[in-house]
């Protein structure tokens, strides 16, 4: 389990690094957050890598400059310094002059465990979903994160892409699996109910719709990996059938991916199914410990969420 | 414009009239006109966009578009707004947000150095704009990064949207403060083209290595007496006898502001 060691992030920043080495107008600027990953940048391709210092709103501003004058960027810091501090920055300087910036926010959710609620990224696709041009990824693993760094690479307009530091199993074996035009995968299939997830929360889902077949409950899992724009009408062909759905992100509630979804189902089905939200509730997460202990504090580890699914689908 | 459109900073854009001329009339900014996104072009960032109207006035007059857009400015249908856009020939950067200019106008300069690019980037601020942080980052990276190709103009007017800077800083202290950064800094006459063209005259090619601030220290609502000094006029509209009063000052005649329809008395 090579893979276990590399996070996502190391995923994404080598495939990105091998796409910059063949590509010069191919910019990385960071506000002094570093990574190991980052180190061949900053050896091999000097010109091409830039540390901003610590003034996060200065490099969003700057990296505007720098798109429009051809360049392709991608600014890096973690998730609350770059997606909430400088939000109108990103508003006005990347989205409404809809330049090719990529916004990579580090330490989705509880990722920074033990840095308490300034450093946890548990607000950031609401705040970055209504912005207008941006596109919004957040892949599951490391392969998924690849994909996504090449995919962004061919993109011109802004996008906001949400990455772990720890690395995790893999979801996918090979990369044929994930449908980049798609936006999401159908990892596991199911007969009784689905579990729509993003991120990390993919491989939650999976051991839970483990745990759920043990109760004889047959639960699909979707890797949701494109957040914006969701493809609605193929995500709704996808659960079609289907008398159960759960949205499960390591995310704030209000303004994530459940709320959308339910959105998106409410207005676009004739009959919905029957609909259950599953994130962080309305409160700053004040414990320590690993991931898996603040998760466990909001009911995002694999028992809590397991009971609660099995005690509503019985009703 | 701003009389058609009931709306515009006319105060502000007069402030900074005689820079924009200096800059784009004067021939300081190596621009083309008939081909605006010409690669090679000089930058510029009117980081105070709600001085747009004054910015307008001189692309038109180049013929970056034709006058008639001006007569369509803040209305349905008009692609000029009171703050600049990247749709109008001309515009480099969009803004209307203040404290964002520097930092974009960074990365301009710092791409043309990326490229072996030889034109320079000019940013308008504001003096009250310099309140932000955002500047200050922008001002801390560009010497840090030596681009000695981005030139700061700050139009140091002395107010405000609602008050007098009388209590931040002089125009000295204001200038050791960018030298401070690690800029090299001039105050001149802002409202002077005899002053400020020869200052002018040397942002291409420079030698120092650092990145240079011009403080132009101006008047708020410049050419109109009861406009000059006067922070209501930030934003506002003069009307009846202030309007008459204004025309006559700038020596114009009701005839002159032909693409107004309104009413004079």
């Amino acid at each position: 389990m090579g893979s276990l060691a590399k996070g996502m992030r190391d995923a994404f920043f080598d495939t990105l690094f091998s796409i910059a080495l063949k590509n010069k107008d191919i910019l990385l600027l960071t506000a002094d957050i570093g990574a190991i990953c980052h180190d061949k940048f900053r050896k091999s391709l000097p010109k091409q890598y830039v540390n901003v210092g610590i003034a996060e709103q200065n490099m969003v501003g700057l990296s505007a400059g720098l798109a429009l004058t051809g360049k392709k960027i991608y600014i890096y810091s973690i998730i609350p310094f770059l997606a909430m501090r400088c939000y109108e920055q990103i508003r006005v300087d990347i989205c409404c002059m809809d330049l090719p910036v990529k916004i990579i926010g580090i330490g989705a959710g509880f990722d920074y465990s033990t840095l308490g609620p300034t450093h946890h990224g548990t607000e950031d696709i609401a705040l970055m979903r209504f912005l207008p041009n941006l596109t919004i990824y957040s892949p599951s693993d490391n392969l998924c994160a690849s994909e996504i760094a090449r995919k962004s690479s061919r993109e011109d307009g802004p996008a906001y892409i949400r990455l772990d530091r720890t690395g995790y199993p893999p979801i996918y074996r090979d990369s044929g699996k994930i449908n980049m035009r798609l936006g999401f995968s159908v990892v596991k299939g199911g007969k009784d109910l689905c579990i729509i997830a993003s991120g990390n929360m993919v491989y939650t889902a999976l051991k839970v719709s483990g745990r759920l077949s043990e109760h004889s409950a047959s639960c699909g899992v979707i890797d949701l990996f494109k957040l914006k724009p969701i493809n609605a009408e193929k995500l709704i062909c996808a659960i079609k059938g289907l008398s159960h759905v759960v949205v499960l992100e390591e995310h704030c509630l209000s303004g994530g991916i459940g709320e959308n979804i339910a959105a998106l189902f409410l207005s676009q089905m004739g009959q919905c199914p029957r609909l259950k939200l599953l994130g962080i509730p309305d409160r700053f997460c004040a414990e320590y410990g690993k991931r898996e202990s603040l998760r466990r504090a909001c009911n995002l580890d694999v028992g809590s969420i397991s009971n609660i699914i099995l005690e509503w689908i019985k009703k | 414009m701003a009389l058609n459109a009931g709306s515009g900073h006319i105060a502000s854009a007069f402030s900074c009239v005689e820079i924009l001329v200096s800059l784009y009339h004067g021939g300081i900014l190596r621009v083309k006109p008939g081909n605006a996104a010409y690669r090679k072009r000089d930058r510029f960032v009117l980081s105070k966009g709600h001085a747009a109207i004054a910015l307008y006035a001189v692309l038109a007059d180049l013929g970056f578009f034709p006058n008639s857009r001006l007569d369509k400015f803040g209305k349905e249908g008009g692609h000029l707004g009171v703050h600049p856009e990247l749709n109008t020939p001309g515009i480099d950067v969009l803004s209307g947000s203040l404290g964002h200019g520097l930092s974009v106008g960074s990365g301009l300069a710092l791409g043309a150095r990326l490229d072996n690019e030889k034109y320079v980037t000019v940013v308008l601020l504001g003096d009250g704009e310099c309140q932000e942080g955002m500047i200050w980052e922008a001002a801390l990276f560009s010497s840090q990064h030596n681009l000695n190709n981005l030139i700061v103009v700050i139009d140091y007017n002395k107010l405000s949207a609602t008050d007098f800077l009388k209590k931040g800083l002089s125009a000295q202290a204001l200038s050791k403060k960018w030298e401070a950064f690690g800029w090299q800094s001039i105050i001149v006459e802002g409202n002077s083209f005899e002053k400020l063209l020869p200052v002018l005259r040397g942002v291409h090619g420079r030698s120092s290595s650092k990145p240079l601030a011009i403080i132009a220290v101006t008047t708020k609502g410049k050419g109109v007496s009861f406009m000059e000094n006067k922070p209501i006029w930030h934003y506002r509209i003069p009307s009846g006898n202030e309007l008459k009063i204004a025309l006559k000052e700038m020596f114009l005649t009701e005839k002159d502001v032909n693409y107004w329809k309104g009413d004079l008395s």
